[in-house]
């Protein structure tokens, strides 16, 4: 396992990071879908678990695989605090376009 | 006990916030009984520490008030004898003037607002003379002059009780004006404003240094202010607008002698400063017999009684002037007790008489008036002098070293005292004896003030009489108990000054000099106001100029008017149109609007738009990345 | 940590009380529970203990958690009157124990994943309350930007997390500060980006311009209670978070970061304060002036000396609890005429001077005024940012509370004008909790030696 993920120098898990969590960014820019959103932020925080990863295997230290699974734990609380969130608005504006929600302004 | 020192300010504090926060609810007598009992309860500590002090100062720490940098400023309290005198005067003399309001205000809708605001005055007053630096007693100060603004103008529905206290207001912000200036060269020369550390940073200095001079001379201008001394003391006649009681209190027995105290306190660097000391001596003998002549044709008997406080002000500067703190604590003392008791005494005259305070039309009140009128004559015997009441012992020590100081000198002062004797004398004549001159109406109303009123009368009378006895000097086999008492405030600065010694019998020639002349200015008074029945006409056409000139108080006020507040009001209307309205109001207002308009234009920014934030969120990283990288 | 565990244990309490039935003895049992999590919190003052690495007690950590903890029992004593939900009580309960826990977590932490769990259990906590108010469509687009923009700003800190990590080796925010400066000249190019996204992630949290977007009008949809959860607790908790990292792991490489701060800083400040001139909603203008304090404290962060941290203290508690009375009196005059905008105020101080009274103390407490607690929290942040050169900066702060001056005073005004209002009526523990913070707020003026003397 660990001359799999050696086998590829470590600057090319940090471009891959950096290349996945930019697309997690554009796509929370760019789509105005709430669920197509949320799963770019999940892009992005999976970004983050592939480097930690790396970093830990490049470090030998297994901190970094442990704060994956804090990762994950806490990103999967949160995906569902959102999705009760969303259900709610879904149910009192019939809508999930993050562009309905804008009346507190100025 | 010294640790229990923190309840006297705390106390009558408490009696302010009790009354202020409850007067709609409590029944009046409640209130009169806070506010005395709470300022009986600090005269009771005061009292019993007195009794355990054995002349060594204590400091009692509250809490670090200020810290910053090198600045620290504790809230600290100093217990020694200087303070412990000054604590009794202003408890012991509160607590008397207190009860006496109760009786004098009973009839006032806003009762219980007045005793609150006794009470805060003393609470601040008890700052001012307990302060271990002078940040504290800074604070009293102010706190003291702002009750006295509130209380001159007590009764504010009148116009011109209410210019009387801004008036009083405004010059004593002159006054302050230098007092927080010394502070700061105080602060800036010895980087502290603790007076331990402060004295004891003085005696490095030698007799004459330039900047110890600047820091006494800036601290007397706020002593001239306060204790009403030329050029500042116009105020104080005016002040007598407000309610009598206040008069006593505030404009004679206590706030008043706050210069006199600050002086005493800061004795070493005075001593150290001889040209500030003459500059006392003369401002305080210019203003004792300035303020006496005036008294002579003063026809209000709380205006009389106001420029004699102001003469007696300048008494106690000369004692200060010549480097006899201990005889200026001594006269602060005594004037309290007589100068309180000659108020509250007329207050009792104006309480019978329905309000009116012009001798003109008084007379005869013995017969109506007998335990006012008794006590009025003592206090009148003891601030004209004679043997052995009160006044005498105090004006005969200040006499005394002034003459040691300057024969010539000692004979002005001389004039002032026998100016003092004789207006006091026609002022008593023209009110008790004679017959009565005032209208039917009051006539049927003359009555006898209640207990609660002649109660104090009759203790401060006490005091007026026997309060000379503190401070009996040597000629008379007596021991100076008060110079013994109050000696380890002043030691470093006797040891500084010589002490010119006059023989015992030059100074029983000098008292039997003083007490002949008050005795010929009494027996002028008499024959003129009594023997003659000579009523003063108030009429300034029957008047030759100099009578006209002393009546008008020299005009001072008029010259005021003409010299400051004339072309101030005419700068200030200029300075209107021309900065305020155009300059300032321009610029200010100009920028005021476009801050708005910004205002208006930032937020719509805030769309409301997820979107646009997360855009915004995201551009501005790669800012800071691009800032970064490229710097 | 006692403080930690004693909320934890509070929190589940509060949850099982659905279950066993006593949900009527909760809200006194709280109230006592927070008591005496404060008594063992002042018991542990002096103590110094690392749990095995991960959380640190040090007198850092002891001083803000006693500031949490205070709040955290005022904000209580303001539940009382004004929650409605009576069905859910004790899930909101049990919710906001577990954000203030989290929030003791913020304050002591010593390890990036503790700082990312206590930012996370804060923050999904926050989502759930802000969006409580089910029917109201304000409550939820609160929730919902908040959460959208938080777990966006959370990737940020992650990545950047990540990033450190790949850099040092390690998580521990002790080890990272003393790696800095053992190579504070050869750090790789990932080291800065990691600090820059944190930064970034960080700045979010607590809401300093250009990253702010999310406060104001999360602040205004939010029910009025929980934004005076957000404003007080949860920046305490950000700031405490901010501070610790930057004093930490990053003051070696301060002239890398500066400059930046500063900018946002100053924009915080202008931008915050000016905005709030032109708002005619009394919980806006609170949220802008939200954002401008953050500004304020961020000087804090910039002195990078020994009065960081206790002026950074002083004014969190100066300015929670002026907040705090604030928030009170909106939500009493909130709840009788239905409205927040400041116009509901007219007329206060003629008919509830008491509650007028206490306005003024917190207006003047938030423009920084003497004799109160906010003079001294500017007294002190400014001295400190100049020591350390920031002089320019200083006049900007300064410019910027005197604009402040006029909306804070706006609302004192308009309570004087009219007389038409029907008196405001407030339960016990509201004027409990307005008489604590007025006191407080006045003492500190007065006093503040003894507060900013706990952290040297």
């Amino acid at each position: 396992m660990n001359q799999v993920l050696t086998a590829a120098p470590l600057s090319h898990y940090v471009l891959l990071s950096s290349i996945l969590f930019s697309i997690g960014v554009l796509g929370v820019l760019f789509r105005r879908n709430a669920i197509i959103i949320f799963m770019c932020i999940e892009l992005m925080l999976n970004a983050v678990n592939l480097l930690l990863a790396a970093f830990s295997v490049h470090h030998s230290d297994p901190s970094g695989q442990v704060f994956v699974f804090f990762i994950m734990a806490v990103a999967a609380a949160e995906v569902a605090v959102g999705l009760a969130i969303l259900i709610m608005i879904y149910r009192n504006t019939g809508s999930i376009n993050i562009e309905t929600l804008s009346n507190i302004r100025h | 006990m010294t640790n229990l020192s923190w309840l006297i300010p705390v106390l009558p504090l408490l009696g302010f916030l009790l009354i202020a926060l409850f007067a709609k609810s409590l029944p009046k007598t409640l209130v009169g009984l806070i506010a005395s009992g709470t300022v009986l309860g600090s005269f009771i500590i005061a009292v019993s520490i007195f009794l355990q002090n054995d002349g060594t100062a204590h400091t009692v720490k509250l809490f670090d008030w200020i810290s910053s940098g090198k600045l620290h400023i504790p809230f600290a309290f100093l217990i020694d004898p200087l303070s412990l005198v000054m604590l009794l005067v202003v408890t012991g003399v509160g607590f008397l003037i207190h009860v006496y309001s109760v009786g004098y205000m009973s009839h006032d809708e806003r009762f219980a607002q007045f005793m609150s605001y006794l009470n805060l005055f003393v609470f601040f007053m008890l700052l001012l003379v307990m302060g271990n630096n002078y940040i504290v007693m800074f604070t009293g100060w102010e706190g003291v002059g702002l009750c006295s603004y509130l209380l001159i103008g007590f009764w504010f529905k009148n116009t011109d009780y209410n210019n009387a206290a801004k008036k009083a207001f405004i010059m004593n912000r002159i006054g302050d004006l230098g007092f927080i200036l010394g502070v700061l060269l105080i602060w800036v020369t010895f980087g502290s404003v603790n007076y331990s550390e402060v004295f004891s940073g003085a005696e490095g200095f030698t007799k004459g240094d330039k900047v110890i001079t600047a820091i006494t001379f800036l601290l007397f201008i706020g002593a001239m202010g306060k204790s009403a001394q030329i050029p500042l003391y116009t105020w104080l006649p005016d002040a007598m607008a407000g309610p009598t009681p206040v008069s006593a209190l505030i404009h004679a027995a206590t706030m008043v002698t706050a210069g006199v105290y600050m002086i005493a306190r800061s004795n070493i660097l005075y001593t150290l400063s001889p040209d500030t000391l003459n500059f006392v001596l003369f401002i305080g003998l210019g203003t004792a017999i300035f303020a006496a002549t005036i008294g002579l044709f003063q026809n209000d008997i709380k205006k009389v009684l106001a420029y004699s406080t102001v003469s007696q002000l300048g008494f106690m500067f000369i004692a200060l002037g010549t480097g006899a703190y201990t005889a200026g604590v001594f006269h602060l003392m005594t004037h309290a007790f007589f100068k309180a008791l000659l108020f509250l005494g007329a207050g009792s005259v104006i309480h019978a008489m329905s309000g009116e305070q012009d001798i003109k039309n008084m007379g005869g009140l013995r017969k109506h008036l007998p335990i006012t009128y008794i006590v009025f004559l003592l206090a009148t015997v003891a601030i004209s002098g004679i043997p052995p009441f009160s006044g005498f012992f105090s004006k005969d020590e200040i006499l005394a070293h002034l003459y040691a100081h300057s024969p010539v000198l000692w004979g002005f002062a001389l004039l002032a005292s026998m100016l003092t004797a004789f207006y006091m004398f026609r002022l008593f004549f023209l009110t008790f004896w004679g017959g009565f001159r005032g209208t039917k109406h009051q006539l049927e109303h003359l009555h006898e003030s209640p207990l609660v009123m002649t109660a104090p009368l009759m203790v401060l009378a006490v005091l007026s009489v026997l309060g000379g006895f503190l401070n009996v000097p040597e000629i008379f086999g007596g021991n100076l108990a008060l110079k013994n008492f109050l000696s380890p405030v002043f030691e470093a600065s006797e040891l500084r000054s010589f002490d010119p010694h006059i023989g015992h019998q030059t100074e029983i020639m000098l008292m039997a000099i003083a007490v002949g002349m008050a005795g010929i200015s009494i027996f002028l008074a008499y024959s003129r106001y009594v023997a003659n029945n000579e009523v003063p006409s108030g009429d300034e056409k029957e008047m030759s100029w100099l009578e006209k000139l002393v009546f008008n108080k020299y005009y001072v006020d008029e010259a005021y008017d003409a010299a400051i507040v004339k072309p101030l009001n005419w700068i200030s209307r200029k300075s209107e149109i021309f900065i305020e309205k155009q300059l300032i109001d321009g610029t200010v207002e100009g920028s005021a609007n476009f801050t708005l308009h910004l205002g208006g234009l930032l937020r719509q920014l805030q769309t409301g738009h997820i979107g646009f934030y997360l855009i915004a969120m995201v551009l501005a990283v790669v800012a800071i990345f691009g800032y970064t990288v490229l710097f | 940590m006692n403080a930690l565990i004693s909320l934890s244990v509070l929190g589940i309490v509060a949850m099982l009380s659905e279950i066993f039935n006593f949900k009527k003895f909760l809200y006194s049992l709280i109230l006592l529970g927070l008591v005496a999590a404060i008594g063992v919190n002042v018991m542990e003052w002096g103590q110094f203990q690392l749990w095995y690495g991960m959380m640190i007690v040090d007198e850092f950590t002891l001083a803000f958690s006693g500031v949490i903890l205070l709040t955290g029992f005022l904000w209580f004593l303001l539940v009382a009157d004004n929650h409605q939900d009576k069905a859910h009580i004790s899930d909101h309960f049990a919710i906001s124990l577990f954000a203030m826990a989290g929030a003791i977590v913020m304050v002591s932490y010593n390890n990036l994943s503790m700082l990312f769990l206590g930012i996370e259990i804060v923050s999904i906590s926050m989502y759930i309350m802000a969006s409580t108010q089910k029917n109201d469509l304000g409550s939820n687009e609160a929730g919902f930007k908040y959460f959208l923009m938080g777990a966006f700003a959370t990737g940020f800190i992650l990545f950047g997390t990540a990033l450190l990590y790949g850099a040092t080796a390690t998580f521990d925010i002790q080890k990272i500060g003393v790696f800095v400066t053992e190579h504070n000249s050869e750090l790789p190019a990932i080291f800065y980006a990691g600090l820059i996204l944190i930064m970034v992630g960080m700045a979010f949290k607590i809401s300093a311009v250009p990253f702010h977007w999310w406060a104001p009008d999360v602040y205004t949809g939010s029910p009025t209670l929980i934004t005076a959860f957000m404003a007080t607790i949860v920046k305490t908790a950000a700031f405490a978070a901010f501070l610790r990292l930057f004093i930490t792991c990053f003051s070696g490489v301060e002239l890398f970061w500066n400059q930046t701060i500063m900018i946002m800083a100053g924009a915080t400040i202008l931008l915050g304060n000016i905005t709030a001139l032109l708002q005619n909603d009394f919980k806006r203008i609170l949220a802008f002036s939200s954002v401008a304090h953050a500004g304020y404290m961020l000087l804090a962060v910039l002195a990078m000396n020994n009065q960081s941290g206790g002026s950074l203290l002083f004014y969190l508690l100066a300015y929670s609890i002026s907040s705090l009375s604030a928030f009170a009196v909106l939500l009493a005059v909130a709840n009788l005429k239905g409205n927040t905008n400041v116009q509901s105020f007219k007329g206060l101080a003629k008919k509830n001077p008491f509650l007028a009274f206490v306005v003024i103390v917190a207006m003047l407490s938030l423009a920084g005024i003497p004799p109160t607690a906010g003079f001294f929290a500017k007294y002190y942040i400014f001295t400190a940012a100049i020591a350390n050169n920031y002089v320019g900066l200083t006049l900007v702060a300064i410019t910027g509370s005197i604009v402040s001056i006029f909306y804070y005073f706006r609302i004192v005004i308009v309570m004087f004008e009219g007389d038409e209002s029907t008196e405001v009526t407030v339960g016990s523990n509201t004027k409990a909790l307005l008489v604590i913070c007025s006191v407080l707020v006045i003492l500190l003026g007065l006093m503040p030696d003894f507060l900013i003397g706990l952290l040297k």
